[in-house]
């Protein structure tokens, strides 16, 4: 079910009459988690069994890997709980990529074997729900929390409908514990949380599909080589409906949820103001890059093994994190190019770290337009259909296209550009800031023509109900 | 290590007041939106989206056996009139064209299906039948064999506001608007782009659709449509080589005889109809697609009935006011005459067909 339907709000609006009944909380949990289970069949019923498997492997493996004190034990269990979740991830995510791969290889070699055709559905927000629950059985596993104590409160936090698809990715030591006693949105919560949906719905419908998302597409379907400014402007176009579109769920997902009562944790923190790629990256899908540094980056040693295994974790880390987003190359490469960077960054932050002018204003803002361009670049590959068009797109860029055609009206240059603009005053302006303080500053009135504006803007701009672009990963 | 339950503070607002202020700042300038698109002469219209054509589609596995299907572009679509049909057959047809959008998929579709045993009628716009794909609402098509239970849903919470609300439409969206402004400037260098069809029909929940009004009096608005369709007619995209086209042509003959020979095999049978066009429409079409060259192997190779308007000139005596599309006022009278040709056609073949007999 899309946050951006017709379906959910009238969905939405029988959970939160639910919610609001005087029924014991046993009850309304009963009720969110078979809203949970309503929420993802509305999409394709036959998958909810895969929630269910991966709530009950995980329910019950982390309850042994808790019992066992043999450590061979606790590692064959907890390879359960690994097996199981990549298990489902790979099958449905990566085996016609493995597949197309192994052909290639072998073709490469000169054996001609064709493989069969994978026509698998990649079930929605598999790569979301999969690493979620690892987690839960990750963190018993590493003795950093234990098991809940009530099947009903994990298979909630499995479930949970506002982030299930598309995060924020939570722990269980978010979310769980929300889940032991009552709790009821205040008439101050549920305002808040409609107001933050209305801000999320505005990003979606209005900002990423409704401006952006022609643009991008005109660009990137384009088949010729393009001038450098219009492969610039549906690259930034891209940057801006990327962020809209993902920041808009979260922001929506954070506003259910305090709908009902609960916090979700933020998932962004106006990216495009970073100053740097270890900056943006804690700016940037926040519950993604925290997961990876917590079971991945620093499991592997992260930087307490020396200098170079150091930037060995580092590459590794964003490379699968690349992989985690597509089954494609591309995304490897996106991944890649990340990891190059915050591997850069790093070697010269170990060279320059106490230089002065690292303080000064125009540096800082020079820096931050540095990160933003750079990242411009690594949205090419993660947008890209193939590596011919992100290649073309790459020399169109960089100058390295001599002619090229133009693939932009003067409508949709307009759009890029005022969003392009406004969004990156906003982040450099909301740096340092959080949204809930320039509220608390804000007359009540002007936030009431902001939120109706936006309100405002939604209905008019009516949106197609086009899916999030992450709920493919 | 973030192990803790995250704390989201809500700001320190008048929430109370901000959210009545903001409700009312939402419904007034709403209903401001809503009137001036009433006094464009906007009208709440079902809107023909994919889930509306996907629950007609339904409509073919719910009928009885001897049921009339229309197939075609929006010809059809708006050419032919629901109502007059039922009152001349008794048979209220399934009305499955599509704008922009070869029917032959759908006539495949028909003929896979073991269930549909009535009658199709089908109608060539030649430039849109002989393409090998689908075309504009190949989503449309699509949404039959996907649609989730969401979606499904969504369309049936979505027809009584697009029945309350004129704004409520695809033409009326805000970027949409905007895009069709004449104020923005050309861009140098930017290769031809054909505008987008302005808003043409009315539909309602059975997608009866009738060409809209301000088509027949307002010139102007006329003349935008044709000029439109210029941009469409006058910039062809270039043709395949000669060899591809001749084999694309065969293949397209021998999927329509396939396909006509299941729907026959099991009872059924199709008609093929060419539905009216004029002006400069008409020409390009006689040039690009000579009667001769596309439309008359197309009904040797069927072996079926079929209505050319050039051959009856009650067909031809309607108001076309944008070159493609019987104006509204006519469509009633031009549906009679149809149904009474087909069943004459067919009746002179020796097949009558009860879903046509009065």
């Amino acid at each position: 079910m899309l946050f951006n339907s017709l379906t959910f709000f009238a969905f939405f609006a029988v959970v939160l009459a639910l919610h609001a009944m005087p029924f014991p909380w046993r009850v309304k949990k009963v009720n969110l988690l078979v809203a949970s289970y309503l929420f993802y069949a509305a999409w394709n019923p036959p998958f909810v069994v895969l929630l269910w498997a991966s709530t009950f492997v995980d329910w019950f493996v982390a309850r042994a890997i808790y019992r066992a004190e043999a450590r061979t034990r606790r590692r064959s269990l907890l390879l359960v709980s690994i097996l199981v979740n990549l298990g489902i991830l790979g099958y449905f995510k990566y085996g016609g990529f493995l597949l197309e791969n192994w052909s290639a290889l072998m073709a490469a070699v000169g054996v001609d074997w064709t493989a069969p055709a994978w026509d698998i559905v990649l079930p929605v927000g598999i790569s979301f729900y999969t690493f979620q629950t690892m987690a839960y059985s990750l963190d018993v596993y590493l003795g950093r929390s234990r098991p809940a104590d009530s099947f009903l409160d994990f298979a909630l936090f499995v479930t949970f409908f506002p982030q299930l698809v598309a995060g924020p990715i939570v722990r269980p030591t978010h979310l769980i514990p929300q889940f032991a006693e009552p709790v009821r949105a205040s008439r101050s919560q549920l305002l808040w949380g409609l107001a933050l949906m209305t801000l999320g719905l505005f990003e979606k419908i209005v900002i990423a599909d409704g401006a952006l998302a022609p643009a991008t597409e005109a660009v990137y379907g384009a088949t010729e080589p393009l001038v450098f400014a219009d492969a610039w402007l549906g690259t930034l176009a891209f940057a801006g409906q990327i962020f809209c579109d993902f920041a808009g769920y979260s922001t929506v997902a954070i506003g259910v949820a305090l709908c009902l009562g609960f916090s979700l944790p933020d998932n962004f923190r106006y990216p495009y103001a970073a100053i740097g790629f270890s900056d943006f990256w804690r700016r940037w899908h926040i519950s993604l890059s925290t997961w990876l540094r917590d079971y991945l980056y620093i499991p592997l040693g992260g930087n307490r093994k020396g200098n170079g295994r150091t930037y060995v974790n580092l590459m590794l880390t964003m490379l699968l994190g690349g992989l985690w987003h597509g089954a494609a190359w591309t995304f490897v490469v996106w991944g890649g190019l990340h990891g190059i960077y915050l591997a850069v960054e790093r070697w010269v932050g170990e060279r320059f770290s106490g230089a002065r002018i690292g303080g000064r204003t125009w540096f800082r803002i020079l820096m931050a337009l540095l990160t933003y361009v750079l990242v411009n670049i690594t949205w090419v590959y993660f947008r890209a259909p193939d590596f011919a068009t992100a290649w073309r797109l790459t020399r169109s860029m960089t100058g390295l296209t001599t002619g090229g055609a133009v693939a932009l009206s003067t409508d949709y240059v307009t759009r890029v550009v005022v969003v392009t603009i406004g969004m990156l005053i906003v982040h450099w302006t909301m740096r340092n800031r959080r949204l809930e303080d320039v509220v608390s500053r804000t007359p009540w009135w002007l936030v009431a023509v902001v939120w109706g504006a936006m309100l405002f803007a939604i209905l008019i701009t009516q949106g197609a109900g086009d899916a999030f672009i992450y709920f493919q990963f | 290590m973030d192990p803790k339950v995250p704390v989201r503070d809500v700001p320190r607002v008048a929430w109370s007041r901000a959210g009545l202020l903001a409700m009312i700042l939402v419904v007034l300038p709403l209903g401001g939106w809503e009137a001036y698109w009433r006094g464009q002469q906007f009208r709440p219209s079902t809107r023909n989206s994919d889930g509306l054509w996907a629950e007609a589609r339904r409509w073919v596995d719910r009928a009885e056996p001897e049921q009339t299907v229309l197939l075609g572009s929006s010809r059809v679509l708006f050419d032919i009139d629901l109502d007059a049909w039922e009152e001349e057959t008794g048979v209220l047809p399934v009305q499955l064209a599509l704008e922009g959008t070869n029917p032959r998929p759908v006539l495949s579709g028909l003929a896979e299906d073991p269930d549909f045993t009535g009658l199709a009628i089908v109608g060539v716009t030649p430039v849109l039948f002989i393409m090998p794909e689908a075309g504009y609402r190949q989503a449309a098509i699509e949404r039959y064999t996907t649609e989730s239970p969401s979606q499904w849903l969504g369309q049936r919470i979505s027809m009584p506001l697009e029945q309350t609300f004129a704004f409520y439409n695809f033409d009326t969206a805000l970027f949409a608007v905007l895009h069709r402004q004449t104020w923005w400037r050309e861009r140098p260098g930017l290769p031809f782009q054909e505008r987008e069809v302005r808003k043409l029909s009315n539909m309602d929940r059975r997608r009866e659709a009738d060409l809209w009004s301000r088509l027949d009096d307002d010139p102007a608005y006329a003349e935008l449509a044709k000029s439109i369709w210029s941009d469409f007619l006058d910039h062809p995209p270039p043709p395949p080589p000669e060899a591809e086209a001749r084999a694309q042509f065969e293949a397209m003959l021998e999927e329509v005889r396939r396909d006509i020979e299941a729907i026959r095999a099991r009872g059924g049978d199709v008609a093929f109809v060419r539905l009216p066009s004029t002006g400069h429409f008409r020409e390009v079409e006689a040039a690009a697609f000579p009667r001769e060259r596309v439309w008359e192997p197309i009904v040797a190779a069927a072996g079926a009935v079929s209505v050319h308007f050039e051959d009856y000139p009650e067909l031809m005596d309607v108001r076309v006011p944008e070159w493609s599309h019987v104006s509204a006022r006519d469509k009633g009278r031009f549906t009679r005459d149809l149904v009474r040709i087909l069943r004459d056609s067919f009746r002179a073949r020796g097949t009558l067909r009860p879903e046509l007999e009065p």
